[in-house]
Formats: structure tokens, sequence, C-alpha cells
């Protein structure tokens, strides 16, 4: 019998050794992440994904404007929708396992990770090329810190930057799971700074052509949004009018009718930065919860009240974005699918330039006059004969108004919100994010925000 | 036992050589039962290899011609033949025992069978014939309630989705929980289909011989890296040798939803939301929404009163079956046939399920040493699926839409919105298409060559094929395809999976009392799954429905993925003196599943039984029958995790249409099963003649090496890194009875009962972590060290304060105080969704030609959540309609009730709480069975050899303190192994009476 047993496991061993290899089977959608940052075309294509991230619904593909825009509701816009997580924005009462405070948390550090891929692989990156994928990356990383300090902690203007805590600055790639992942918050101070660094190496070294990708006046043009809530007014309008020059020069201007500025497939000359929608990728956050079912999205979540529509002047050609459907007041801005995400447009950067040169007295790049009646005469107004802060202040507020402006220019000018009978301060916690329980829980070093626990 | 077979063999041979000459004579006497000593008419007296042979009377008494060398066999339904050599004698007494069919019964294991006498594992084993006319979609449904610790529950009414298994509890965290299922032999796939399509659903239970589930490790080892779950193994009817057999069946039924809930009619919504509004200094808002919502007709006098709830299900549901079955074969060659048709219609709208199978299983003799034969099973399923629970085209979310909007405007269209508060589903029923079909080939071929007496060598090679097939159109009109010109999507995925098992069983008797038996082997399994889909838009008609009208298409993908195992697998089973029993087993398993570091896992189990009943001082005693005690232990794995979980990888990402790379995952080259040590300890009982038989089991399973997706700081830019780490047992005891009330010749009364209890705690996560806390802000499930699995955690809702209706909310653990802020509650346990207790009561009664089956079972002290609470039973927090108890909100200062003051989208109480937990423990009539047998007499005027009409009602009562649907829920798109216990907007179950006949010639 041991015969036939040994006979038997020999053939056996032998039709079946072969076997043993199909225990080492690689993936086909993915690659190991030793081969994926090891060439020119790998780290440029890990590069696009950090565009991918950045790009998704939960950051600029429309949750970061919408968030600014319910924070700063003001009784002016209303969320009306069934979804809780911007309703609790809108309430000023956030609770802290609120899904999408947790989704913006994490996206923006998965971007901040992609970018520090990148810039861990610099030297395999032709050299022609390496300055701009350097410069790509920094743009990345810099605005996703500077989204996030803006919505996670007290803003600049409260002042005690050196004592008020940020958000965790990470500036290395993850390649494992150690000690070192558990980290504590930075300062404010220490988050800006950051942000500053990466944003001014960003600009001088990406170029003016990039196509729609970041380009030296799109990093100049953030500048200029860091330097508004930092209060730094010079710095602030130089960046803006370096931007401007160089967007011009590049061939961008002031779209001649102003609601041809908006629902654009391309970016149009007034589009400094985009997120590119199309519809084989067709999140747009801000069109989901502000358009209509007969464009394709939600029931219509934001309704406009009549007490902002009454701030347009009545030659004012913006009071055309405004229409009647499903029994409120909407906004156009957003009213088709497959549309382009605004970010920057060049007509908020005049308006930096107005308020940052008024503000120190300066005409840098051109008068504040100039700045303000260059967008109040595109949009059908007479111009004006003298401007004062808080002028440009409002015609800013009507420009931008439903672009994701609202939080962020009421807390650097240190506004109020006022919703029903209640009024927030412009450093009110309520209006801080809580860091997401998620994150609490999985990270014992973190500090939780004032008024959460 | 082998002495009196000796003597009885060596008594006929002699009586053969002497009386070769002898005369027939008289013989007769009186057939008496053992368990009253009465009569017993109507017992088949059979001259063995004859047709000769003759009925007992009224008084039990028969007489017959026969030789002296015959032999009669006296045969009875429900009781134990009995053989008797005629002999010298002219007056033949017999009693007969009742027939209780415990230790000679055999039962199927890994790679070979057993009877179960010999089993010193555990292992719960259902007959096919015993289904097979239950009106359910797929064989796991009927498992409910039939097996001790084996639970089984479908997450909710729809046709074709998944159904959760659990043998003894959840052992893992982040890894699979689902047994392993292998159809003759082949381990079949069990997920990986489109949507939540269930891939069990295309098997066809009629088919079915036998299910056993092996639970313990001593039974389950031999499947080592996947038996964790326990495995399930599914045979087919084979052919048996003799005429040609024909059965058709038919049945017919009704279906309608087990429960419905109740929503407020117009007149007290308009009262509830301008309530609302104006306790928020906001009716002005209110009423102009009302208008919006109201349509044509006038909210103010009540004009429109929708009842949106009805309109979700589907008057018309119903089952259809039909099947048909030949079996015969001569000495050499046996065939079983057979084809069936199912057809389901849903209790919602849109959902239905239909099945049509054929098998054949074939054996064929070569020579005496030499068999070959095949399982051919093919099947096509189509099912007209719905959408997830969370989205709006679920058919019962029509029950957000305010009962004062009318179903229809004046044209005749579909309200949708903005008149409808949200998208009107029922424009799908007009204007979109959900198909999944899938075909399914499972298919064995094997040859078995007996070397010698004692060794047998067996090899089989099975494929499973899954092909399935998913086209979705969403019309111009549907909130999918409204702004595009329609919608449509075709998906495709293949699953090919092969499997072969190689191997020896060796099985002799040495000394006469060293009974010994070995199987060894290899087994190789290789999956493939191939997944395409595009999807595109803009279509000229909606009438035009695939892709080929789309002027765009805007989506496809095509991705392949795989994994193997090689195994390596050996059992031993050692019987002395027909009184001791020992198993050992063992198997070697190597899977593309794991790390670099740890390709193969080795996993033995061992068992011991005594069956005490053999020994001298109990043998032969009529009150303990049978007592058996038995003992295992063993080590189970856990392979179910993604395939490439141990790299650290970049996935594509593109931007703006440039193809790009992220990080998707991190690296883990240490990955591993998960281990599950098992200790069972078993006693089996037969008392009274085997009138009562019962087997007690005790257990405890410790899972260690979890397989689980540790949460890391998001700040690294990933959320889960998937480790071995922690630990989870499951502890607890199963109770089987089984006896035999009554064993008349007209009346029969047989009770079946099974009830386990499982204990599932969390004993460790990774070092310092003492949590993985509720992952959603709408759902309480989390995971906490000393707790169940799946717990709900949060705050504890403390009713209403009778002085200003603020939903309030404990702030302490103790719960003494209370707050009105949501953020400064005190979060805590507040449920469990594991049920502590849960088993089936079968009694089976026949009466003359009747029989009757009813199957209770239950499931107790487990809570449900009901999600959508914070949106129907938020007090008229927005323009969702909401349950009638709502109508008890707090109204005036000392107003005592449980719900908050209505105060329009401020959540005053609407967040995740305790105030959506209810208790969901239920019994249920899941199954009651009559048939009537038309007598043989009668039917054989028309050339049948049976026929029985029977009623097969299932799901008939349900009894439970569940304010939702139905308690048996468990949302889908959520369902996981930490999310369950959920309810959201999930279909309750379908009640059915169906009627059938069966024939057989």
């Amino acid at each position: 019998m041991k015969k036939y047993i040994i006979t038997g496991l020999i053939s056996l061993t032998a039709i079946f050794s072969s076997c043993d290899d199909q225990l080492f089977q690689t993936p086909f959608q993915s690659i190991d992440q030793s081969l994926a940052l090891n060439s020119d075309a790998n780290v440029k294509s890990v590069l696009i994904g950090a565009y991918g991230e950045m790009r998704g619904t939960p950051l600029y593909g429309g949750r970061l404007q919408l968030f600014s825009e319910m924070l700063g509701a003001n009784s002016e816009v209303r969320w009306e929708g069934t979804f809780n997580q911007p309703r609790e924005m809108f309430n000023k009462q956030i609770f802290v396992n609120n899904s999408f405070v947790e989704g913006t948390w994490a996206a923006a550090y998965r971007a901040i990770n992609i970018s520090n891929n990148v810039l861990s692989a610099l030297d395999v990156v032709n050299e022609s090329d390496r300055a701009r994928v350097e410069g790509e990356a920094l743009f990345i990383r810099g605005s996703m810190y500077f989204e996030l300090i803006k919505l996670y902690a007290q803003p600049w203007s409260s002042g005690n930057t050196t004592t008020n805590l940020g958000v965790p600055l990470i500036l290395t790639p993850t390649r494992a799971i150690t000690e070192e992942n558990f980290v504590s918050r930075n300062t404010v101070a220490e988050v800006y700074q950051q942000i500053l660094d990466d944003l001014n190496r960003a600009e001088s070294l990406l170029p003016a052509v990039n196509s729609f990708l970041a380009r030296n006046y799109v990093a100049a043009g953030q500048l200029s949004r860091v330097y508004l809530q930092m209060e730094r007014f010079a710095d602030a309008r130089d960046a803006a009018n370096r931007a401007i020059n160089a967007a011009t020069t590049n061939g961008k201007s002031l779209i001649p009718v102003y609601m041809n500025a908006f629902n654009t497939d391309n970016d149009s000359n007034e589009d400094l930065f985009t997120i590119q929608v199309n519809t084989q990728d067709p999140a747009n956050d801000m069109f989901t919860f502000y358009s209509l079912p007969e464009f394709g999205a939600r029931g219509g979540d934001v309704s406009i009240q009549p007490v902002h529509i009454d701030q347009y002047d009545l030659l004012d050609n913006r009071r055309s974005q405004f229409f009647f459907s499903a029994g409120e007041e909407r906004t156009a801005k957003w009213r088709d699918q497959f549309k382009n995400v605004k970010v920057m447009r060049l007509a908020e950067l005049y308006l930096t330039r107005a308020e940052a040169n008024l503000r120190e007295s300066t005409s840098v790049g051109a008068t504040p006059l100039a700045d303000v009646n260059r967008i109040r005469a595109r949009v059908g107004l007479p111009p004006l004969l003298t401007v004062s802060v808080s002028q440009i202040l409002r015609e800013r507020k009507l420009e931008l108004a439903h672009e994701g402006h609202s939080i962020h220019d009421i807390r650097r000018t240190r506004g109020t919100v006022t919703e029903g009978s209640t009024s927030y301060q412009f450093n009110d916690p309520r209006m801080v994010f809580p860091i997401p329980q998620r994150e609490m829980d999985a990270n014992p070093n973190l500090v939780q925000n004032q008024g959460y626990n | 036992m082998r002495k009196a077979l000796l003597f009885v063999i060596a008594l006929f041979t002699l009586s053969l050589s002497i009386e070769v000459t002898a005369q027939q004579r008289q013989v007769s006497g009186t057939v008496i039962s053992s368990e009253d000593n009465e009569p017993l008419p109507g017992v088949n007296i059979l001259i063995k290899g004859t047709t000769r042979g003759v009925i007992s009377d009224l008084d039990g008494r028969y007489s017959i011609q026969a030789d002296a060398n015959e032999t009669l066999v006296f045969s009875f339904v429900g009781f134990v033949s009995k053989e008797f050599i005629v002999g010298n004698r002219s007056n033949i007494n017999i009693t007969l025992d009742p027939d209780a069919k415990t230790l000679g019964e055999v039962v199927v294991v890994g790679y070979g069978s057993q009877t179960k006498g010999d089993l010193t594992g555990n292992i719960a084993s259902v007959k096919g014939a015993d289904l097979a006319t239950i009106p359910v979609p797929n064989f796991q449904e009927a498992l409910q309630g039939r097996m001790a610790g084996v639970f089984v529950e479908s997450s909710s009414g729809k046709l074709g989705e998944g159904v959760k298994i659990r043998v003894r509890g959840t052992t893992s965290i982040s890894g699979g929980n689902d047994p392993l299922y292998v159809i003759d032999g082949v381990p079949m796939t069990s997920s990986g289909g489109i949507g939540l399509y269930n891939p069990l659903s295309d098997i066809n239970f009629n088919d079915v011989e036998s299910f056993e589930v092996l639970k313990d490790a001593s039974a389950a080892a031999i499947y080592g890296a996947r038996a964790a779950n326990g495995v399930v193994l599914i045979t087919t009817k084979s052919g048996v040798k003799g005429k040609t057999k024909f059965n058709v069946g038919i049945q017919r039924g009704v279906s309608s939803p087990t429960r419905l809930r109740e929503f407020l009619n117009a007149e007290e919504f308009v009262e509830l939301m301008r309530e609302s509004g104006d306790n928020v200094g906001d009716l002005a808002f209110v009423e102009s929404r009302l208008d919006r919502y109201s349509g044509w007709s006038d909210w103010r006098t009540n004009e429109t009163d929708t009842d949106w709830q009805k309109e979700a299900f589907n008057p018309d549901a119903g089952t259809t079956n039909v099947n048909f079955s030949a079996s015969g074969g001569d000495e050499k060659t046996r065939f079983f046939f057979s084809g069936a048709y199912d057809n389901q219609t849903g209790i919602l709208i849109r959902n239905d399920f239909e099945r049509i199978s054929g098998r054949l299983n074939l054996d064929h003799k070569v020579t005496e040493r030499f068999t070959l034969g095949a399982n051919f099973g093919l099947s096509r399923t189509q099912n007209n699926r719905l959408a997830d629970d969370n989205q709006f085209n679920n058919p019962i979310q029509l029950v957000a839409l305010a009962p004062i909007t009318p179903i229809r405007d004046l044209n005749g269209q579909l309200y949708d919105r903005p008149t409808a508060t949200y998208y009107n589903n029922l424009i799908d029923s007009e204007n979109a298409q959900w198909l999944n079909t899938s075909f399914r080939n499972i298919t064995n071929i094997f040859g078995e060559y007996k070397i010698r007496e004692d060794l047998k060598f067996r090899s089989e090679f099975g494929v499973d094929i899954f092909n399935q097939n998913e086209e979705q159109f969403f019309g111009s009109r549907t909130n999918l395809g409204l702004s595009t010109n329609g919608f449509g999507r075709s998906r495709w995925t293949r699953i090919f999976n092969y499997n072969t098992n190689n191997y020896f069983t060796y099985n002799k008797v040495f000394a006469e009392k060293h009974n010994f038996e070995a199987v060894a082997g290899m087994s190789f399994q290789k999956s493939d799954q191939y997944f395409t889909f595009v999807e595109g838009q803009e279509f000229p008609l909606d009438e035009l429905r695939t892709l080929a009208s789309a002027a765009e298409i805007t989506g496809g993908s095509s991705s392949v993925t795989n994994f193997t195992f090689l195994s390596y697998f050996s059992r031993i089973n050692y019987k002395y003196a027909d009184k001791y029993l020992a198993t050992f087993s063992a198997r070697v398993d190597g899977s593309s599943r794991f790390g670099d570091n740890n390709k193969y896992g080795f996993f033995p189990a061992a068992s011991v039984g005594w069956l005490v009943s053999e020994e001298s001082f109990l043998k032969g005693n009529s009150k303990l029958s049978l007592l058996k005690v038995r003992g295992s232990y063993g080590l189970t794995g856990n392979a179910e995790i993604g395939n490439f979980d141990h790299l650290g990888l970049f996935g594509s990402s593109s931007y703006a249409l440039i193809p790009g790379l992220r990080p998707s995952q991190i690296p883990n080259p240490n990955l591993t099963w998960e281990k599950t040590a098992q200790l069972d300890l078993g006693i089996e009982f037969a008392l009274f003649n085997d009138r009562i038989t019962g087997e007690l089991d005790f257990y405890d399973k410790n899972t260690t090496d979890l397989l689980l997706n540790v949460p890391v700081p998001a700040t690294s830019g990933f959320n889960i890194q998937r480790q071995n780490i922690g630990r989870m047992q499951n502890y607890g005891f199963e109770v089987v009875l089984n006896s035999v009330n009554v064993a008349k010749q007209n009346f029969t009364w047989n009770t079946s009962f099974n009830f386990a209890r499982n204990i599932n705690r969390v004993r460790e996560l990774a070092p310092g972590q003492e949590s993985i806390p509720p992952a959603s802000s709408r759902f309480l499930n989390g995971v906490f060290i000393g707790q169940s699995i799946g717990v709900f955690y949060g705050p504890a809702y403390a009713g209403v304060d009778p002085a200003n209706g603020d939903a309030l909310y404990y702030s302490n653990a103790e719960k003494t105080e209370t707050t009105n802020n949501y953020n400064d509650a005190e979060r805590m346990f507040v449920g469990d969704p594991n049920p502590r207790f849960f088993g089936g009561l079968t009694n089976s009664f026949t009466i003359g030609n009747f029989d009757l089956s009813i199957l209770f079972q239950g499931v107790f002290g487990n809570d449900i959540y009901d999600g959508g609470g914070g949106f129907f039973a938020a007090n008229g927090d927005w323009f969702d309609n909401s349950t009638l108890d709502q109508m008890n909100r707090w109204q005036n200062p000392g107003d005592i009730t449980d719900v908050p003051q209505a105060r329009l989208g401020e959540c005053n109480g609407c967040n995740a709480s305790s105030r959506y937990i209810s208790d969901g423990s239920y019994l249920r009539l899941r199954t009651m069975t009559l048939g009537y047998s038309i007598p043989k007499a009668t039917l054989e005027r028309f050339k049948v050899s049976s026929m029985r009409v029977f009623f097969t009602g299932q799901n008939l009562l349900t009894f439970t303190k569940y304010k939702g649907w139905d308690p048996e829920v468990n949302a889908d798109y959520l369902a996981s192994n930490v999310f369950q216990g959920n309810d959201f907007y999930s279909a309750p179950q379908a009640k059915t009476f169906s009627l059938g006949i069966n024939v057989g010639f």
C-alpha cells in the first residue's frame, strides 16, 4: 500500500508543484509603492493624483465654498436641504461627528501626503520640469493648509496666533504608521508661516503658462488671500498686483458680461483657477446643493433671501443671476451641471488690490478707485468718484457672493454673522469647526477646539 | 453488534443449507408498538426478496405463507424496520420501535461522510426535502430557525439581496464573517456580485439532498484558513437505482408585507408643520412650502390625502414555482435530472426575481473499482433590482413625501420636485429599468478508484462560473436622468473559480476492534474576477434604453482581480470497540492574499468521543438508549479580506482627463490569517427507546490576530491600516431536542427544538486602543473592548423637558444630569444589536393522510436602531412626513411626553441617540405547511404513485415590540460586521400564502 501512496503523492506533487507560484499574485489596478515614485513620468502622475484629491467634493470640488457660505449665511441665504451636515454649519451648531467636517479634514491631509510624496522624489524628475513640479506640489500643500487653518482654528484676526492652536503640520510622506504619525497641533502662527513659505516658493518656481494647473499668478493670488487673512495689506496688495500683472500679460481679463463668467465648460478669460469638471468626473457640490432638479441637482437646498438681493442696485447686472424656482429665489452662478468650479476669478484680485492699496494709502498697479470702477463698469454701475474701505468691501461682497468667500471676509474684517435673532462675532467658537471626533479618537495627542468636548 | 450480525448470517447460511426442501407454512402473529404496547395496524409484512406481503389488521395481527429459510420484513412509517427469519416458528410476535433516526444517519463531512454516531465534532444537518416548498428565493432564508447556533437574517424584503449567516457568532471586526460555502466539493463564489446581489440566490434548493453546517474546529479545521466562520456543505441529490421516478410540483402564492407603519394624514401633517414653523417664528415660510407641496390642491381643506406608503408596495406580489425531476438508474449508472422555474414578484414595486435552473447528476461504475461522475448545474436568474435603502429611488422612501401632495398633476403626470418634497420615485416605475441577470454554472466531475479494498483515491475538478450583467436605464424624467436626457449603465462581471481536490481515503478494521479511517490529499483553488462597465447619457427617446443610443458615453472601466489557495489536508478517524472515538485533522493553507512573510498557515484540530451507552453498565438500557460525550479543540482561520491588502499600493487617480496616481494603501508584509481556537464540549443522548434525543454543546471560540482596519490619524494621509491585531471571543451553548410525542398509525406528532446563546466580546484591539467609535454621525454602532461587536454607543436620550419642550440627553454616565445640548451629552452604551438568544421550534404532525408542520423561529434580546427616525420621527423637524407617534409632541409647559417640541430646522432631538433604539426581539410563525396525500388506492387508477396537495405559509405571524416595519432588518447599504441592527427605510419581510401540488409517477 505504501507503494501506492508514495506513487500517488509523487505524481500529485509533480502536477501541483507549479501551484506554489500561483500564491504570488500582483494587483491589476494598483502598483507597488516602491515603483510609484521611481521615474520622471511616475512622479508627474503622482502630482496629478494630488490635483485629483484637491479636486474632490470635500475640497475645492464644492464643499470648501459651501462651508464658507453656510457659516457666513447671515440671513441672506438659507439652508433648506435635508442634509444635516451643512445645516449644522448654517445653524452654527456643529456636531463633533459631522461627516462633512471629517471628510474635508481627511481629504486635505491626503492631498498634503501626496504633495509630500512628490516633494520627496524631485530628484528623479527631469531637470527641465523640476521647478514646475515642485512649485505645483508646494502650491497644493500650501493651499490645503490654508483651507484647513481657516476652518479648524480661530482666525488670525483673533490674535494670540502663537498660542492659539492651528492644525498639525506634516511635511514628509507617510510610508508606514509609526509613533511619529501621532502628531500634535501646531500654532496658528506656525501654520501660517508654513503656508507663506510654500506659496512664496511655489510662486517663484511656477511658470506663467501651465494649462489650467497651478501657475505663478495662481500662487500669487492665493498668497494675496493669505495676507488678507493676516491683515498684512501691503503684502496682500503686492501679491495681488503680481497676480494681476502676470495673469493679464498672459491673456486674462474681465469678460464683458458678468454672468458669462459662470457655468463655463472651459476656463474663461477671467478664471485664474478652477476645478475642471466634465461628464467623466462630474462632481461639483456647489452645483449639487445650489441648483435644482431640472438641472440635475438636488431639490434646491440653498435659497437666496430677499434681504440679500435687495443689496444690489437696480441697475446692477449682477441681479440677473437670481431666478425664482421651486418657491424661492436662487442664484444661477452654479446652475448647470458638468461646469467648472470657480476657485479664483480675476475680479477678486482687483478688489483685493483696491482694498489693500486704500488701507495702505498707495496706488500700486492702479488706484483703488480705478480698480473698483473697473468692477462696477462691467456690471453696468456708474463709476464712483471717491471710495472708502467699506464701499470696497460691499462691492467685494456682491461681486464674489455665493462663491465661498463669505465667512472668510467676515472673519478678517471682524464682522458679525446674524441669523434670525442671534449674532455671532467673527471669532465665535461656534463658527470654528471641531477637530473631527474620529480624529480625536484615533490620535490622543490632539486637543479639541473650544466649545466641543 | 458485530457478533449478532455474524450470528444472523451464520443462522441464515445454516437454514439455507439445511432446509432447502422445506415446505411453505402459515406464519402468524401480532405487531406491537413499543411506545404504548398497543397493536400496530397497517404494518407491511413482506418476505424479503419477493413481492409477497400482507398488512397487519386493526388488531395488529397478520398471517402469511412463508418458507422456513425466508425472512420477514416488518416495516411501518415512523418505526425502525425489523427482520425476522421464519425458521421453524409458526407464530412470530414482534415489537417495533419508533424511529428517531440518530445513530445510523449519514452525515456529510469535509472530503467524505460519516455516520452520525461516529462523529466527534459538531455538525448541524438539514435535509433538503424539509425546505423544498418554502417560498423564498434562496436556501439561506429557508434555513432560518432550523439549526442550533446558525443565525440567519435577511436584510429586508427586497428580493435577491444578501442574507447574513453567522455560525456561532461574529469572529472578525474587519474581515469577512460569512461561512465558507462548498457545493459538491467546490468552494462557491458567495460574494463579489454587482450591487448587493446575492450569488447564492442562483441555487435551486429543490435539488439539494442535504445541508451540513460544520460548526466546531474538529469538523471544520479540514477547511483550514477559511473555516473560522463555519462551513456550509451543500450536497445535491443523486439518482437511486430502480425504476425511473418522476416528480412534478407546482406551487403558487400571494405575498404582502409583514407589517406597515402609521404615518400622518394630510390634516395631521399640516397641523404639525404649521406648529413647527410657528414655534420658530417662521409660519409664513411653512405655509409657502405647504402651498408648494400641495400642487393643484388646497392643503387648507385637506383636498389631497395621499397614503404614500401604500404606493411603495405592490398589491399583486406573489410566488410561482414549477419543478420537475426524474431519477433512477441501474447497477452501473445512476442519474438525477431536474428542472425548475421560480418566480417571485416582490412586495415592493419594481422588484421581482425569476430563476430557471436545471441539473444533471450522473455517476457511472466503469468497473468494480472505478467510478466516474459529474454534477452539472446551470441556472439563469433575472432580478429587477431596487436602489439601496438610502437612495431616493428606494420605494420605501416615498413615505417621506407629504400627504398633501397629489400623486399626479392635472395632466396626469406624476408630480416631482419642487411639488414633491423629494424625488417621487414612482417616476422610476414608468421611466426606468434595472435588470440584473446572472448565469451560473457549477459543475464538478470526479473519478474514484479503489486501489485496494481499503484504499481509494478520489480526484475532483470543479468550476463555479458566475456571470452577471446589470442593465440600468433611468429615463429623462427620473432623478438620475433628468438633466441629461436619461442615464444608462451596463455592468458585467465574470468570476471564474476553479478548484481541484485530490485525496486518498483509507479504511480498515484491525483486530476487529480498531476501526481506522484516514483521508489525505491536496486542493488548489483559483478565482479570477473580471469587471467591466460603461455608462452614458443623452438618449434621443426614453424608449431607446441601451447605450447604443446614448449620445454621450460618460464613463467606463474594467478591472481584474484574483486570489489563489493551495492546500494540503488530512484527517484520521479512529474508533476502538465501537465505544471510543478520536479524530485528528489538519490543513496547511497557502494563499495569495497574505504577506510574503506569512504565506502559509497550519490548522490542526483534535477531538475525542466516548459512547458511554455502549459500555456494559448501560448497554441495553431502554431509558438511556444513547449517551455520548465528546470534546474537540482546534485552530481554524479566516482569510476573508481584500486580495491585496498586504501590499503598499498606489492606485490611479485622474484629474481633468489626465492620468494620475496616488497612494491607496499602507503596506503590511506581515499580514496573515485570523486564527480562531475553538473548544467544543458536547453531550448527545437518547431517552426512552430514542423517543427523546438531544444534543447539548458548549463552545468557546477565541479569535486572535484579528484582521483589523486599525484607524490611524488621518493626518498621515490614510484612514486605516489592515493589521493582525486584537482578539475577540464568542462563547455560548446550543441545545437541540427532538421528541416523538405520539407515534400511532393514524397520528404522529414530532417536536424538534433548537436554541442557542452566543456571547460575543471584543477582548483586545490595537495597543492602547480602547475602541473603534461610531464611524457615522447618523448611526451608533461601534467597537469597544469588553462589549459585543457593533454595540450602540452614543448619547442617551432623556426625554423632553416638561418646562420648554427641549429634547434632553443625559450629561453624565450615572444618568442623573441632563442637558439640552447634544454636544454636551455623555456618550455611553445604549443598546446591543447582537441577539442574546435565538432558536426554532418545529412541530410536525401526521393525521391520517394529512401532514402539518409548524416552525416558530425567534430572536431575542437584540436592539434595533431606526436610522430613518431622524427624518420621520423628528417632531416635524423638516417637511418629511412623520410617523403618527410624533403627534404626541410637547406643546405646552407641563406636557409630559417623549416627543420634543416641533421646531422647524432646529433639530430638537433629531440627532442620533437612544431615542431611535428599540427592542428588536421577535417570535415569528416562520413556516407552516399543511398537506394532504391522496390515498394510494385512489391513485393507482391514474398510474400515479403519489400525490400531495399542500398549503405553505411563510412569515404568517410576527410578535414583536419593534415599532418599525419589521424587526428582521439590516439596512442593506450599511450592513457590515460593525453596522448591524440598523433600519433605514428598509422594506419589511414578505408574508406569503401559497398552495401547491406534487405528483410522483
